[in-house]
């Protein structure tokens, strides 16, 4: 299959492992337990867009507030869409990023970095320069590294029995979202 | 919006294909034949070509090699002159108004006004600026991993390319799928290529 039939056909892959990398957040108040790391913070924030459909009938919907509950998103989840792109407040220790993710193809928007000493050293020497780039590289391969961690969780349960189980839950925190309730 | 911004935006490639011997060897003398090659004083349209990430006017890498560590930091540049469909219609149209009048004819014929408007194309770019665009990419050498620091599909098609003709080795798209292959075993990769979409509510 040629890779734009595959994105086609696979696009609602990275759209499910959103929708569910939201539920997981919630569900333990802003934190996801990644196997051999521990807790991370994971917050959705400021944008979300969600979709539904294919051809004529695809629909979308952004929605946007900082840290809000984001009651338009959850009502849309409850109209049968999935997260297509989101904005992530992301904490790994000390370590803080800021990205958005786009589902459907893996892209990484607007990726905010932390600030690190190593960063800061603006000396032109090429020693300085050097682990200025690694330093920057390094920030951005633990961001794409965490997020296939959590994607591998995700996949982990998809391709399982567990998952019938799972999307029970994610169906029931769906449904009070739906219904306006506090998650 | 490139790798040392603070702010930057990215896709993820997987390099396919076995890389030659002597790679690092292979790389410099490839960067080398691919580096990017000023058009200002010519009246060439279009050239690309691999510059530090540092400096876009270094195509020798003086300031700041290509390699990091166990990667190959570049940024592919693009330089093109351009004229704006709305300036070409409006000499067009000049020109062809001046031939009707000098040889007094009332209109002319499609072959004339197409003779006339790659003239004038031709014309029009000689005088235009090359317009840069710069793509960043760090490509990871020990796990064959590529960030390419643009969104845009028309930049992502033009690094598919030369990276193939620099590097002869090809550039993967890492969508969700392709992503989940690799970081699975090969039963449940079996299992992934079998789910359909659920419904969540």
């Amino acid at each position: 299959m040629d890779l734009v039939d595959l994105i086609a056909e696979k696009r609602f892959l990275g759209q499910e492992f959103l929708t569910w990398l939201w539920f997981k957040s919630d569900e333990r108040g802003g934190t996801v337990y990644l196997p051999g790391t521990g807790d991370i913070t994971l917050v959705f924030e400021k944008h979300m867009l969600l979709e539904s459909g294919e051809g004529e009938s695809h629909e979308k919907i952004v929605c946007q507030g900082l840290q809000s509950q984001l009651q338009e998103a959850r009502t849309g989840l409850s109209m049968g869409k999935k997260l297509e792109q989101t904005r992530i407040h992301m904490e790994l220790g000390e370590y803080e990023y800021h990205l958005t993710l786009k589902g459907s193809l893996f892209e990484f928007r607007s990726v905010k970095p932390p600030k690190t000493m190593e960063g800061s050293d603006e000396s032109d020497d090429p020693a300085a320069v050097e682990g200025r780039i690694l330093d920057r590289i390094g920030l951005l391969e633990t961001a794409t590294r965490t997020i296939d961690e959590l994607f591998r969780l995700f996949l982990k349960i998809r391709i399982s029995p567990e998952w019938r189980d799972e999307v029970t839950k994610i169906r029931a925190w769906i449904n009070r979202a739906g219904a306006g309730q506090a998650v | 919006m490139g790798l040392l911004s603070s702010s930057t935006s990215f896709v993820r490639y997987s390099v396919e294909g076995t890389p030659a011997p002597n790679f690092w060897e292979f790389a410099a003398e490839r960067i080398s034949s691919f580096a990017f090659r000023d058009i200002d004083d010519s009246y060439e349209e279009r050239s690309i070509g691999w510059v530090s990430i540092l400096n876009m006017f270094d195509a020798e890498f003086a300031y700041a090699s290509f390699a990091a560590g166990d990667h190959i930091v570049l940024t592919m540049r693009i330089d093109e002159r351009k004229v704006a469909p709305k300036v070409l219609k409006k000499f067009c149209l000049k020109e062809e108004e001046r031939i009707k009048k000098e040889r007094q004819i009332p209109k002319l014929n499609k072959s004339q006004k197409l003779e006339i408007k790659e003239n004038i194309q031709l014309m029009l770019l000689k005088k235009a600026v090359p317009t840069p665009a710069t793509y960043d990419l760090c490509w990871n050498l020990s796990n064959g991993t590529l960030l390419f620091f643009s969104t845009s599909q028309k930049a992502q098609e033009q690094l598919e390319d030369f990276f193939k003709k620099t590097f002869e080795l090809n550039l993967v798209l890492q969508i969700p799928y392709l992503t989940a292959e690799h970081l699975l075993d090969d039963q449940e990769r079996h299992k992934l290529a079998e789910i359909t979409p659920d419904i969540l509510v």
